[in-house]
This record gives structure tokens, sequence and C-alpha cells, in this order.
């Protein structure tokens, strides 16, 4: 009785799993698209507001929340989102790691959109030998604050750090608990509501050739399946950041109202992000394409990442691909730019 | 006493020969180790790890899902050469056993005597327990914003995340504990003329204990399994950190070895308990 029972529930099962794979296969289009998304001010927001994504794909875009970059990994580990926006160096950690995730964009550079917030008396990387900072771990702020203290030749050692969540950061900092924390809109403008001053930005990182980025990242199996849908994102994308470069404060406005926060926080977090056009990303200077892709800015960006993490330890040396070159498929941007 | 401390004796494992029942039939978890039984376990575990390695080898199970035992092995020897985060592996444990070792400590001092009183006074117990019934179910992760705004982001919070997940089951047990105890008896024991105190250190104590041990080991699995929640608040070493910031990198060996070191040293901190209980309460499970 039991064993017939068992049978049933296994046959019903198997022909459950085999209908939906059929019906994925003949409409093209998945009933629902899985966008993983920090909740803070950025442009692809507008998307959200006005349904663009779900328009151009002709399905549900459902937008999963998450803390900081690192979750993001696990929501891919899962299977639980399909593109996601979030930061470079969890991205070169996660690719190390051989998660079936690709590089699909760039859109944004960061630049003064994560700072280092620090109190009074505190005005350079110097001075915070002896205090405690605060980042998010597995973060870009991360990665941005360890390659600044090395770059200004601090010593490490002295100064104290611990990762919190960007919320938890602000908790520490009202209680006094820290002295400076790395992190990005909307609460680095807490913090400077409360006594902090900024003392360095992720762009002062550019003229020595560091590149902190976000990144557009696909499940790899949901690109394979849906070519076509992740480059409707890329356009949309694009539409939006042209959207904001027409009209910066009507975006800054629609996004603060969406997300609920002070349109200052918006706007100065939207305008602290470089946005590279499509045309622009396929160029050496950002992702490249082709034959230039292997030594582009952001190829060896993701690299220099990867062995930094390697360096303090998080990353396994012999998990580092040697290039990181084929995990950027440039195919989406490039059909992209040509349908424009 | 000293007669019934003395028929203990034969009963206790390493003077059972393995194989041969012991002449008592309450000590079930001292019999249980030697002998066929264990062989059994045995077997068991080594099934499972043969499954578990196989998964990996045979890529039935991506391992970056679940890493097989090989891979956590030379994780391990990574990190036993190396340390995480530049903190050596076996500092990671001891922190963490240290900050545990230190909430459980005073949650026994203060949480043994208030449960004892709690259970004699039904005035006492009438005034705490609305609020150790309220907070006892709690999950404790639900405390931790709280608890940054409360105690920081030190040593402080960490502890307190520990130490209040193992008082309150250490109250409770002990409020039973010293309920169960017979009134006939400690009626008994005040027609012959024992005072107030050597009720207590007579009657109600010994009786007391074995319940009391027995909640300790309850509370202190209870306490170490909110290590992890203790962790999560801005701690930069320890076992239960090691887990979570492993996590953010994927770095899923790490975790696995983590979360078998927190299993054994759990288990140890389990098995010192035991022994701990069967020296100072041999008579426990005996009732004269």
């Amino acid at each position: 009785m039991r064993r017939q029972l068992f049978r049933q529930v296994l046959s019903l099962l198997l022909a459950c799993t085999a209908l939906s794979g059929a019906a994925a296969h003949a409409e093209a289009v998945p009933d629902e698209v899985r966008f993983a998304y920090a909740g803070g001010p950025r442009v692809w927001i507008l998307g959200k507001i006005d349904g663009a994504f779900d328009k151009a794909f002709g399905a549900r875009v459902k937008w999963v929340p998450f803390a900081s970059g690192a979750d993001v990994l696990t929501l891919f580990a899962a299977k639980e989102i399909d593109i996601a926006r979030f930061g470079s160096s969890p991205a070169a950690a996660g690719i190390a790691r051989k998660l079936p995730i690709e590089v699909i964009g760039v859109p944004e550079v960061i630049a003064t959109s994560e700072r280092l917030i620090a109190r009074q008396g505190i005005t350079g990387l110097k001075d915070l030998e002896g205090h405690a900072v605060a980042y998010p771990a597995n973060s870009t702020a991360q990665y941005a604050f360890e390659v600044a203290v090395k770059l200004a030749k601090v010593d490490r050692s002295k100064i104290r750090t611990v990762t919190l969540k960007p919320a938890e950061i602000v908790s520490a900092w009202k209680r006094g608990d820290i002295d400076a924390a790395y992190v990005w809109g909307p609460f680095t403008q807490e913090l400077e509501a409360s006594g902090g001053k900024e003392i360095f930005a992720t762009r002062d990182l550019q003229k020595d050739g560091v590149l902190v980025f976000n990144n557009f990242v696909v499940r790899k199996e949901f690109a394979d399946k849906y070519p076509e849908l992740v480059v409707k994102f890329l356009r949309v994308v694009q539409d939006k950041v042209d959207q904001y470069k027409k009209d910066p404060e009507g975006s800054a406005q629609a996004i603060a109202k969406h997300l609920d926060i002070p349109l200052e926080t918006a706007r100065s977090t939207l305008a602290g992000l470089q946005y590279p056009s499509l045309a622009e990303q396929l160029t050496p200077a950002y992702i490249g394409q082709d034959a230039s892709k292997a030594n582009s800015r952001i190829a060896r960006a993701y690299k220099d990442t990867a062995n930094f993490l390697a360096e303090i330890g998080e990353v396994r040396r012999a998990d580092i691909p040697e290039s990181y070159a084929p995990y950027l498929n440039t195919q989406y941007l490039q059909r992209a730019l040509a349908g424009k | 006493m000293s007669l019934e401390t003395l028929s203990v004796v034969p009963a206790l494992p390493e003077e059972v020969a393995p194989g041969r029942p012991g002449p008592s039939g309450r000590s079930l978890i001292w019999r249980a180790w030697p002998g066929p039984r264990a062989r059994i376990s045995l077997a068991a575990v080594a099934l499972v790890l043969t499954l578990w390695q196989l998964s990996g080898s045979l890529r039935w199970i991506d391992p970056l899902l679940l890493p097989p035992p090989s891979d956590i092995w030379v994780a391990a020897q990574e990190l036993l050469q190396s340390g995480y985060r530049q903190t050596p592996l076996w500092q990671h444990v001891a922190i963490s056993a240290g900050r545990a070792v230190a909430a459980f400590l005073v949650a026994i001092v203060v949480g043994v005597p208030l449960g004892l009183g709690m259970g004699r006074w039904p005035t006492l117990a009438a005034v705490f327990d609305p609020f150790v019934q309220f907070l006892r179910p709690l999950p404790k992760i639900a405390l931790i914003p709280l608890v940054i705004v409360w105690f920081g982001i030190g040593e402080g919070a960490k502890f307190f995340l520990i130490f209040i997940s193992s008082f309150l089951s250490i109250v409770v047990g002990a409020a039973a504990a010293a309920q169960g105890v017979s009134q006939a008896r400690i009626r008994a024991a005040q027609t012959l003329g024992a005072s107030p105190r050597q009720v207590f250190s007579h009657v109600l104590l010994p009786d007391a204990l074995p319940g009391i041990f027995t909640s300790v080991r309850l509370s202190v699995g209870i306490g170490w399994t909110s290590l992890i929640a203790a962790e999560m608040v801005a701690a930069n070493a320890g076992l239960g950190w090691m887990v979570i910031n492993a996590g953010t990198y994927l770095r899923t060996d790490v975790v696995l070895l983590g979360i078998v070191l927190l299993g054994l040293t759990g288990y140890l901190f389990d098995a010192l308990l035991l022994l701990a209980q069967r020296r100072l309460v041999p008579w426990a499970g005996r009732d004269a």
C-alpha cells in the first residue's frame, strides 16, 4: 500500500517536471524574471517604477531585495534569481568559486556613490590608525577600503575593522562604536547627517588605475535559454540611463519617492556613479569585445580584485581563473547595440 | 550514602566489558558507547561519509553546493597551515569556546539559584515566570538589532546573546527540578529537626541536582546553537563568524568545516558535562 502510494507520487512528480519543461520551450518566455536589487537608488529602478522591463519581456518581473553583494552569490547558487546588479568584487569571488554566472554588462562605475565617512578630527586615511572602521562583508566598499589603505601605505594592522550590514553600520555609528565606515548611499548620507565627514571616495582610486564598478550578472542557464530577453534587458537599462541623463532631477524625484528616501540622498547617489553607454562598454576601456576582451580594463580589474581577495585569504588562489575574459559575455551587449 | 556510591562503581563503562550488559538497567547512555551499538553507530557514520564522498566524486551533486569530505579535509589542512583571515584555526575554536563558556558559567551561576528559588517559593515564581516564559521561546536572532543598539558591537553583545538563550532554559529546568523534590522527604527531614539550611543542603539540593545537570546539558546545547547568532554581530574571529564570512564568499568547504568543528565542540561540551555529572552526582537516576 505504502509502496504504491510512493510510486504514484513519484510518477506525478515526473509528469509535472516534464510538463513544465515542455511549456517553457513552447513559449520561450518565462512566467517570471527574477531581478536581485540592493534597494538603493539606482537608475534601473526607473524601470521598476514604470514597469518597462515587464513590458519589454512580456513577463512579470520579480524584484528580490538583498542587503549586500555577498547575498547575491547565495541567491545565484540557490537559483533563486536570474539577473542581478551588484558589485565587481563579490562577482569576482563568485566566478572564482565556479558559480555558473556570466557578466553581461558594467552599467555603473563607482565614483562617489561609495565613500569612506569618518568622525570629525579624522581627516585622512593615515588618521584611521588606532580607530575602528566598518564596512559590509565582501563588498566593493570593503575592496575599495583595503586597496586605499594599501596605496596610502597606512599600517593596516593598526586599524580595527568590523564587517556589518549597511543598516547596522548606522546604528553602530550612532552608538559611537565605530569611528569610520566605508559604505554606499543612502547610508553614507545618514552618517553625514549625524556628524560624519567624507575622507575618501572610490573615485579617488581611479587615478591609481583601480576600477571599482557594478555589474549586471546573469545565471548562465537562464541566459542560454532566453538570450533575446537578456538583450531586451540591456536595451531597457540603456533607455533608463538615457532617461536619467535627460532629466536627472525628475528621475531622482521619482526614485526617491518610490524608495521612500530623502531626495538629496537619491540625487547624490545617482550622480555618484558614472554610466558608460552600450558602445563604450564594448571598448577596451571597459569590457571590450572579441580580441580586445582579454586585456580590457574590466577583465584586468576582475583579476586584480580576485588576486587581492586571495591575498587577504577570502578566496583560494588556485580557484582564480587564468583570465576573466571567458566569463564576460559581450554578445548580448553587441546585439543590444546593433538593435538600437 | 557511601554504600550507595560504592555500588555504582561497577556500572561505569570503564569497568564493564564490551558487549556485556551492565548490571543496571537505567544507565543506558553509559552502556551505549562500547559494544555492538558503537559498531553500528560507526558503520552508519562510515556509510554516510562514503555516500557523501561519492556524491562529490561522481558529480551527483555540484561540489559548490555540497563539498565532499575530501574537499573539507583539504580546506582543513589549508586553514591549519595558514589560518583563516590571519587568525589560526585553533584560535577561532578557542575564541568561540571562550565566549560560550563565559556565558554558560554566568548563566549557571545566576540561573540555578534563581530557578531553585522559583521552584521553592511560589511568589518568586509568580514574579519571574511571565518574563521567562515570554523570552524563552523568542528566536534570539530577532534580538540582534536591539542587542547592537544596547550593547554595541563588542564582546558584550555576543556574551548577552549566548547568555540569554542558555540562562532562560537553565532557570526553567532548575525550577522544575526543585519542584520535583518530594514534599514527603522534606517533611521527614523537618520532623527530624532539620533546619531550613540543612533541608536545602541535605535534601533539596541532592535531590534536584540530577535534574539541574540535565537542564544545564540541554541549555548548553541551546546556548551553543546561538553562537552563530552572537557572532553575526560584528565579529572578526570565531567559528560562527568563520561560517558566516566564508558563506559570503561562497567558500562552502570552509562553511562545512566550520559546521563540523561547531558540532564536535558542542559534542565535547556535552561529553565533559556528562563526565562531571557522573563524578559530582553519582546518585543520579538511583532513587534511594
